[in-house]
């Protein structure tokens, strides 16, 4: 084989731009013929210097800016901020807010799930599966437009409730919805059960043990499928949690197949839960009064978007505007175990293996970056012409 | 355990090092720790298994402008070491300098914390010593030298980030 | 007239444009149902010809650090053989333009040039991709190249000859042999997906590790080519497999349902399975794949001792 006759490692690059990756990443990954050696990750591609920013703008306009710093899971990260506000306010939000915030969390995790789904079967090689299970992940997205208006950023949250109700029309919608969505599970928990190929991609590749997991900091549903029973939703619950606890949903294995069985089982519990919640919601407000000054303070706020906990450092100086925001996103917790685990694997089992915690880069690179002017040119629209007009002659 | 008794036992596992210990939400215990102690108070979380680290956070907390008259006070930065045990959070307050802001790393007790550090070299500009590695991991490689984007004073390149 | 025949036969029909425009409905065919199957629409009846316009159109881009003759020089080769492999073959129910004793070894191997050449192609460049997509395309030849060619053997011995025009008209005249030979059918149109590494044999060209393998480097008439040859091979990889197991072809209309029956079935197997590692391709041709085309062979060979 050709690398065995250079004497340096053969390194097969990753990214920033590979068909494997939906989101810019870099990774390097040492092979010996078909064989990984050694994995490093580097990350920053599309930063966009959301905490920074945060600095300068006031507590609602940064609802609108956290919104977008997924676009997967989006509306997790408005709830979790939201409700970090309203505490350093010392305001409470009407039950009924509460459960709407719930349901739309609960909705978002059905489509990322779905999502992942599709991805993870895509990055097998398993074409059918991928196309199916967006195909039904349309449903879900039907679902939370005719709520919100919108497919992606669902913008559910006001700093002090929520923008929208849910009417009787639209909670029978949810359930028919949710009906179809729940046989088609059952369906894909077959084939991913059954399907003697995908198993042959999925049974025994990446395993990662409890105690790995739980020190190299795994969270979500990565942690969950090796048997750490770690779910912020259960640990400490928020918003209707408290009322209608989840089933939390844990698997031993801890290997690729695991993981595909634990968000399949937690999305069978999702259903569950957001046909409770519908049929048990509260009558009344959707918002509260929030003061536009917070009071100074700090909190801490934790939440459970789909791919695991997320953390929220909301630090007040007692302005509109707050003195410090941290977000730790869930995919930066899980990228440890990447290449711990890729190690010994085969090639063929990287990008499944990536995607197995459910990666979101833009979610990790949220943090800085600004213009470094020294370095970049300005050209006006005719220099770039000409400049164009120059390269290709 | 709930969260009290959870509490209590970071309470009582923390007492050699902890200066001084605040409850600000019936879930939340702030313990402050001398950077010299840092190791020993993560070492004694982590001995009795007490929960995992959420997070480190950084917060650069930069001298008010001084009075008339008066040398200006020094600037701080803060670590915060989030650790999580069911829904009780014990965090570990540890506040350096602008001058000296030198901290020892906890990769050795936890591994998983290189992440975070590297995130507190590069953006607060936190020297800690003996993290495995110091690469940029959020940054381009050609960000300069001694150029911390969270720190306060940090406001940009000037041009069109100033809007 | 003697010599514009051979001409005729090489450029226009059976070989030649005749090839290479069936060869694109054969990829539409293949590529609709497919779609169809995963529940999406799929493309436009002129989209492979489109796509082939499209690449001869654009600039070919001959990367650094290659043997620039042999960067050129392979997608050529590796047509050529495709086409010269149909001129042994009834293609569309005509009688093979050619034809001689041994024609049935000779085509198979001229088959194999089109996936030495890719081999050759990626392990020519210096891109990473490439080599490693060069080593798992020759590593997945060398695992079905074996049992393909012990499973076309089975229809030679009964027929008792090497030459496929004999073994096609065997054929025709005795009952349909995928009937007596299910091993050896099963085998040869698995085979035939491994050669033309269509999923769940594309491990050589898995976009989501090494972008296209091989072929990374090549754009535009390279690329076109090297394509057109896949098709080309479809096309004669189903002649061969129909005329051999489902009863021979006599007449285009013959030919037409055979083979595009054929494209049915491996359409669904495309999209029924995820795609296995080259690991598992190996061990799947070794273990399973030559077994079973050995014992249909060994049950032949008995068969025919006893008579």
């Amino acid at each position: 084989m050709t690398n065995q006759s250079q004497p340096q490692k053969f390194i097969v690059p990753i990214g920033p731009q590979h068909p494997a990756l939906k989101e810019p990443g870099h990774f390097e990954f040492g092979v010996d013929g078909e064989i990984v050696t050694s994995a490093t990750i580097r990350l920053g591609f599309v930063h966009r210097g959301i905490e920074k920013a945060t600095e300068d703008r006031t507590w609602v306009q940064n609802l609108y800016l956290l919104e977008r710093i997924c676009g997967i899971c989006s509306n997790i990260h408005g709830t979790v901020y939201a409700i970090g506000v309203e505490k350093l306010a010392g305001v409470e939000i009407p039950p009924r807010a509460k459960y709407i915030r719930t349901i739309v969390a609960e909705l978002e995790r059905v489509h990322s799930h779905l999502l992942w789904l599709g991805v993870a079967a895509h990055e097998g090689g398993f074409d059918t599966l991928f196309m199916y299970s967006w195909r039904d992940r349309e449903t879900v997205m039907d679902l939370l437009e005719g709520l919100s208006g919108n497919r992606v950023n669902y913008s559910t949250n006001l700093i002090g409730g929520v923008k929208f109700d849910i009417n009787e029309k639209q909670a029978d919608e949810i359930r028919r919805g949710l009906d179809f969505l729940e046989e088609r599970t059952h369906y894909y928990m077959k084939v991913v059960t059954t399907d003697e190929t995908f198993l042959g991609r999925t049974r025994d590749i990446g395993t990662m043990t409890r105690e790995q997991a739980e020190l190299l900091g795994a969270v979500g549903p990565t942690a969950r499928a090796s048997g750490v029973p770690r779910d912020v939703r259960s640990e400490s619950p928020y918003l209707a949690y408290n009322e209608h606890p989840i089933q939390l949903q844990v698997h031993d294995g801890g290997d690729l197949l695991a993981r595909f069985i634990v968000r399949l089982n937690e999305l069978f519990d999702t259903y569950r839960l957001i046909r409770e919640l519908l049929d048990h919601m509260p009558a009344g407000d959707l918002t509260v009064r929030v003061p536009r000054r917070i009071p100074e303070g700090e909190v801490l706020i934790r939440g459970e978007a789909p791919r695991g906990e997320l953390v929220y450092y909301l630090k007040s100086s007692g302005s509109d505007k707050p003195d410090r925001i941290k977000v730790r996103t869930p995919s930066l917790c899980n990228w440890g175990t990447i290449s711990h685990v890729a190690v010994g694997h085969k090639l063929a089992d990287m990008p499944m293996l990536l995607v197995g915690i459910d990666p979101c880069f833009s979610c990790n690179d949220r943090l800085v970056t600004v213009n470094n002017t020294q370095n970049s040119q300005d050209l006006t629209w005719d220099a770039l012409r000409r400049y164009g007009i120059e390269y290709y002659k | 355990m709930d969260t009290t008794t959870a509490l209590e036992t970071a309470q009582s596992l923390l007492q050699p090092w902890a200066q001084t210990v605040t409850q600000p939400e019936p879930h939340r215990s702030d313990f402050v720790v001398a950077p010299a102690d840092l190791l020993a108070a993560v070492q004694a979380l982590m001995d009795a298994r007490w929960g995992y680290l959420g997070a480190i956070t950084g917060v650069d907390l930069p001298a008010p402008a001084p009075a008339e008259g008066q040398p200006p006070a020094e600037s701080h930065l803060a670590a915060l070491y989030q650790f999580f045990n069911g829904a009780a959070v014990a965090t570990l307050r540890v506040t350096v300098t602008h001058a000296q802001p030198v901290l020892p790393s906890i990769c050795d007790i936890i591994p998983s914390a290189t992440i975070y550090e590297r995130e507190l070299i590069e953006m607060f500009g936190f020297d800690i010593e003996n993290t495995p590695v110091t690469d940029h991991l959020l940054l381009p490689d050609d960000w300069p030298q001694n150029v911390y984007p969270l720190r306060k004073s940090f406001t940009g390149f000037g041009g069109a980030e100033s809007a | 007239m003697n010599n514009i025949f051979p001409l005729i036969a090489l450029l226009i029909f059976p070989g030649g444009l005749f090839l290479m425009a069936s060869g694109l409905v054969y990829e539409w065919v293949d590529r609709k149902l497919i779609a169809r199957y995963q529940n999406r629409v799929g493309p436009r009846w002129f989209q492979p010809l489109a796509d082939v316009v499209k690449l001869l159109a654009k600039e070919e881009i001959i990367p650094t650090g290659v043997s620039r003759g042999l960067f050129v020089a392979l997608p050529v080769i590796g047509m050529a053989g495709a086409l010269t492999a149909a001129l042994y073959v009834p293609i569309a129910g005509f009688a093979p333009s050619f034809s001689f004793a041994g024609d049935l070894v000779v085509t198979l191997y001229l088959l194999s040039m089109m996936t030495l050449c890719l081999g050759l192609a990626g392990a020519n460049t210096t891109d990473r991709f490439s080599l490693i997509g060069a080593t798992r395309t020759l590593t997945q030849l060398f695992s079905y190249e074996a049992p393909f060619l012990l499973a076309l053997l089975g229809p030679a011995i009964v027929a008792g000859t090497w030459n496929i025009a004999e073994i096609n008209n065997f054929a025709g005249q005795n009952i349909w042999l995928v009937v007596t030979q299910l091993m050896g059918f099963l085998v040869a149109l698995v085979g035939l997906l491994g050669k033309l590494e269509m999923p769940p044999f594309d491990a050589p060209e898995a976009e989501t590790e090494i972008v296209s393998g091989a072929l990374t480097e090549y754009s535009g008439r390279g690329l076109a080519l090297f394509r057109l040859g896949k098709d080309v091979e479809l096309v004669v990889g189903l002649t061969l497999v129909a005329s051999f197991y489902l009863g021979g072809i006599a007449n285009p209309l013959e030919f037409l349902l055979k083979t595009l029956g054929l494209l049915i079935v491996m359409a669904g197997m495309q999209s029924l399975f995820a795609r296995l590692r080259i690991d598992q391709t190996v061990g799947l041709w070794w273990r399973i794949g030559a077994l079973l085309a050995l014992v249909q062979l060994l049950v032949l060979i008995v068969v025919r001792v006893l008579r």
